[in-house]
């Protein structure tokens, strides 16, 4: 009964927070975080269940539910994880579980409704993970929608109120035609169920067009390089919590769907867009690490190394080879623990001083030492040293690109160096130099902030350390997937 | 025909009778809350005694069937939610609560009662007008609490005045060419003699007729006023049940009448419902009144609503009264909230000004941001849903730009309802305003508005077969039955 159901269990468990969350009252503050938090823990532990089960052997799904939803257009209730899912689900609730902890003090006013949101977030991230119903899935996939509108809006910096109605529309916008892709894929087939379209094939003019329609949504999402406008924007303006949902899972899920949806249900569409992803990709590579040079804002500088690392990520995807794709996948947890981490980091320097301005700062090593040796460990990660996690997956990405392009991996390779760069010039202007007045007597790292970072410093080790205790669930999907494309 | 059935009218008698009683009702108790007790039971009891009568005819031009019984039931449900709403107001408009408010009220649901059930062209212009009659004195009386009423009435009753001229019109052309009133007759002569331009110029008068009724756009220039106009809980009946009524019986005169000639009245419908929707949702942007935006949010849904008459097949019309249903629950819910913010404080009303609720009331807080995001059609929302049937028909008829574009214009029309979001709870409180408790005849008629929407948007399985088989009952009754 709990096996068989615990993906339900896994997804809708902090409904039971939401519930009880809901009935306290609003100024029982520590009640309220508390109660987040054990609801969400347990969700991690569960998560833990399931990636203990996991059979690495198989390729096709596994836990999975299915139940009639809406007989009238065919709709299921249909969840399961193979190898390329079953990592996003604990890393989702992970990332939550550590959102509570560094917001435990950094959200000073309507914490019930903070709280709320981010378990309603949880719910609908994990959906997303794990709907392979395709209603189902564009259900979650807008749900996640409002509660980050309110996460960004409200509790958000300065200019929050802009950059939140962009990414709302924004987002919304993209979705549309994936939505209309959807409805035709339906109409066509007479199912929203993932495992019957996979079957199915269409003339390749109708292939490319749904392809365009997905696409479009995801690449929105990922967010590649002509549609990225609403990233920095997003990720600097919204507190803490939310830049690390936005950067650890949100725009994860483009990329994730990129694989789950269009590379099976449209190969030929795939097989024929690869060229303008690749060089998309590269763009967004090289164009998001030249925009990181000319930042003045540490979050901004973060965000905009979002879109150079995804460029990784989908230039992993649309190699079509068992590492590169490896890779991507491995690149994409890194993103979330590595880019996650530094979004933490840089809140806990913005909750004592109020500023993200790098000018203001200089010389932090000389007054909170531990917070520079960590914030180093993922400035490391983040540009790809031997040994941290994001070394292994840029390696991967690049040698199965390789195979078959070389030109774009020579590009691609720049954007590397360029990552170095920015990030370490980025360390030096706030970590070293004079010590400036502005820094001199912050107070040292809370527990709750030690909390937070900590289990992100033991993964970037793991993984970059042995990184077969995460590929090892990836191997026999992406061989399956790979089928797809012959 | 020397037997008449009365009890195939019953409803409608009771209504009548009881309509009639609420005027006299203060000759005979004194009591200030004695018409609204009335009126509620005999709501609550007519939302029964709805499924106790038996189908049949009462002379030709009425027919009680599956389809118009169950159209009166959700029409009951809600006036039920109407009246509480308005009970709710009373509190603190005293000055309105006259027992012909109440009387009022009830001829105007008599009327949308015999409109569905008409079955002849003149039936339905005459339960028109016994629908929209009481509505111009509702408006009026808002004339009380808000300067506005009486334009608002003014400007509703002679737009209300040339709808009737089209729609009279139209049947007059109708007549000339087929000979008859009856839908039965006219679906005969269509099937026999085919399309001809004279029905299409008819059949077009009708439909202005009634696009004056449901404000597509370039019929919509009252809508605001006298939404603005109106006290609120009237807003409410007039942008959900009016509308809900006359496209539901629009899509049964579709089926009866003009079914032959759906593909071409499709045509007719699509200019203007794409410019409905499109005009609505860019107009609704820049208000900042909450009654003006959402007063053009319902012209756009009346809009998205009659998209399927443009899909123009059976499941088309199905959607469109399942959209229609949708949207009345989302509107007297929706307006219902704003009713309760007018009777704390008038400034309230003014969009920019709604900062304070986020920081005083969280449960209204979160209604709005539910019925806000559902009428933007956001999932799991019941807006969401609706609108996800209509574009499946849409795209299923061939018509897959069309879906593009009313997915364009609903990304345009999302602007509006999270900048109300955005209101609530980003902006600081821009005046100091004292709420009023959230009492039992707002909450009652809004939570079930609120959790009919989620209960539509999470599991709309058993809301959509219902509106199925009703339709798919009455059409088989229809062509098969009687």
């Amino acid at each position: 009964m709990f096996k068989a159901h615990l993906l339900s269990w896994i997804l809708w468990f902090p409904l039971l927070g939401i519930i009880l969350v809901w009935f306290v009252p609003r100024d029982k503050v520590r009640l309220i975080k508390w109660i987040t938090f054990l609801a969400l823990l347990f969700d991690l532990v569960l998560s833990c269940v399931l990636l203990k089960d996991f059979n690495f052997a198989e390729s096709g799904f596994q836990f999975v539910e299915k139940a009639n939803w809406i007989e009238l257009i065919n709709a299921k209730y249909f969840l399961g994880v193979d190898g390329i899912s079953v990592l996003f689900v604990p890393l989702s609730v992970l990332v939550s579980v550590l959102c509570v902890l560094i917001s435990w003090d950094s959200i000073k006013y309507r914490v019930k409704e903070f709280y709320l949101c981010l378990l309603f977030t949880n719910i609908a991230m994990v959906g997303v993970f794990c709907a392979l119903d395709l209603f189902l899935f564009y259900v979650f996939w807008e749900a996640m929608l409002i509660p980050l509108y309110l996460i960004i809006g409200i509790w958000g910096g300065p200019r929050r109120i802009y950059a939140t109605l962009k990414f709302f529309l924004y987002t919304f916008f993209g979705s549309i035609f994936m939505f209309v892709a959807i409805l035709y894929l339906f109409i066509k087939t007479g199912t929203f169920d993932y495992l019957e379209l996979s079957r199915h094939s269409f003339p390749i003019e109708v292939e490319k067009l749904l392809f365009l329609g997905f696409a479009f949504a995801f690449a929105v999402k990922i967010p590649m390089w002509p549609v990225h406008t609403w990233l920095p924007d997003a990720h600097t303006e919204a507190p803490t919590a939310g830049s690390v949902i936005l950067a650890g899972i949100l725009i994860k899920i483009g990329a994730y769907g990129l694989l789950r949806f269009c590379l099976p249900l449209f190969p030929h569409a795939s097989l024929y867009f690869s060229k303008l992803i690749l060089i998309l990709s590269v763009i967004a590579i090289i164009y998001g690490g030249l925009a990181c040079l000319a930042q003045e804002d540490l979050k901004r500088l973060i965000a905009y190394s979002s879109v150079s690392h995804m460029g990784f990520v989908t230039l992993g995807i649309f190699s079509f080879n068992p590492v590169a794709i490896k890779g991507a996948i491995l690149q994409m947890i890194n993103h979330g623990i590595v880019t996650g981490a530094l979004f933490m980091c840089v809140g806990i320097i913005y909750d004592r001083t109020k500023t993200r301005q790098i000018s203001y700062y200089g010389g932090l090593a000389s007054t909170m030492p531990f917070y520079a040796a960590l914030f180093m460990i993922f400035t490391l990660a983040s540009i790809g040293l031997p040994g941290t996690n994001g070394f292994v997956g840029e390696f991967m990405i690049l040698l199965g690109t390789f195979l078959k392009c070389k030109a774009i991996v020579f590009f691609a390779a720049l954007g590397v160096i360029i990552g170095a760069a920015y990030m370490l010039w980025l360390y030096q202007r706030v970590f070293f130099q004079n010590v400036s007045e502005n820094v001199k007597n912050l107070p040292g790292l809370k527990f709750n902030e030690i909390a937070a970072v900590l289990p992100m410093v033991f993964f970037v080790f793991l993984i970059g350390l042995y990184p077969k205790v995460v590929l090892a669930f990836m191997d026999t999907s992406v061989k399956a997937l790979l089928l797809y494309l012959k | 025909m020397a037997y008449l059935n009365f009890n195939v009218i019953g409803l409608e008698l009771l209504f009548f009778l009881i309509g009639c009683l609420l005027f006299f009702v203060k000759d005979f108790i004194k009591k200030e809350q004695a018409a609204f007790f009335l009126s509620l039971v005999t709501l609550l009891f007519a939302l029964i005694f709805v499924f106790f009568l038996p189908f049949g005819d009462f002379t030709q031009s009425f027919r009680l069937d599956f389809f118009s019984s169950s159209m009166k039931f959700l029409m009951i449900f809600g006036g039920i939610l109407i009246l509480l709403l308005s009970r709710g107001y009373f509190n603190k408009y005293l000055v309105l609560n006259y027992p012909e408010y109440f009387g009022l009220l009830f001829f105007s649901l008599l009327g949308s009662f015999v409109m569905v059930s008409a079955m002849d062209l003149l039936t339905f212009y005459i339960a028109i007008e016994l629908m929209s009659f009481p509505v111009y004195f509702l408006i009026a009386m808002g004339y009380k609490i808000n300067k506005k009423g009486i334009e608002g009435a003014f400007k509703y009753f002679f737009l209300g005045v040339f709808s009737s001229v089209f729609f009279i019109l139209g049947i007059a052309i109708l007549y000339a060419y087929t000979g008859s009133f009856f839908f039965k007759d006219l679906i005969f002569v269509l099937g026999k003699k085919g399309t001809h331009w004279e029905i299409l110029l008819g059949a077009l008068f009708v439909i202005a007729g009634l696009s004056i009724k449901l404000s597509f756009v370039p019929f919509h220039m009252w809508a605001p006023d006298a939404y603005e106009g109106a006290s609120l809980p009237i807003t409410a009946f007039m942008s959900g049940i009016i509308k809900f009524s006359v496209l539901a019986t629009l899509v049964k005169v579709m089926l009866m009448a003009f079914f032959p000639l759906r593909i071409e009245i499709g045509k007719i419908f699509l200019p203007i419902v794409l410019l409905t929707i499109l005009g609505g949702n860019l107009m609704a942007i820049k208000q900042q009144n909450l009654v003006r935006m959402l007063a053009y949010s319902s012209i756009a849904h009346a809009g998205y609503a009659s998209l399927g008459f443009i899909i123009a097949d059976f499941t088309g019309y199905t959607f469109t009264v399942f959209y229609a249903f949708t949207y009345m629950i989302m509107s007297i819910g929706a307006f219902g909230l704003v009713a309760w913010l007018e009777s704390c404080d008038k400034r309230l009303v003014e969009i920019p000004n709604l900062g304070i609720l986020g920081k005083k009331n969280g449960l209204v807080s979160f209604l709005i941001l539910l019925f806000m995001f559902s009428l933007a059609g956001i999932p799991p929302t019941a807006g969401f849903v609706a609108k996800f049937y209509l574009l499946l028909g849409l795209v299923k008829a061939g018509s897959w730009l069309i879906a593009v574009l009313v997915l364009l214009f609903s990304v345009i029309g999302a602007y509006p309802y999270i900048r109300v979001v955005k209101c609530v709870y980003m902006d600081k409180a821009l005046e100091k305003v004292e709420l009023r408790p959230f009492k039992w005849e707002f909450w009652l008629p809004i939570g079930l508005c609120s959790v009919l929407i989620l209960l539509m948007g999470i599991y709309p399985q058993p809301f959509a077969s219902f509106f199925y088989k009703t339709m798919f009952l009455y059409l088989s009754f229809f062509y098969f039955g009687s």
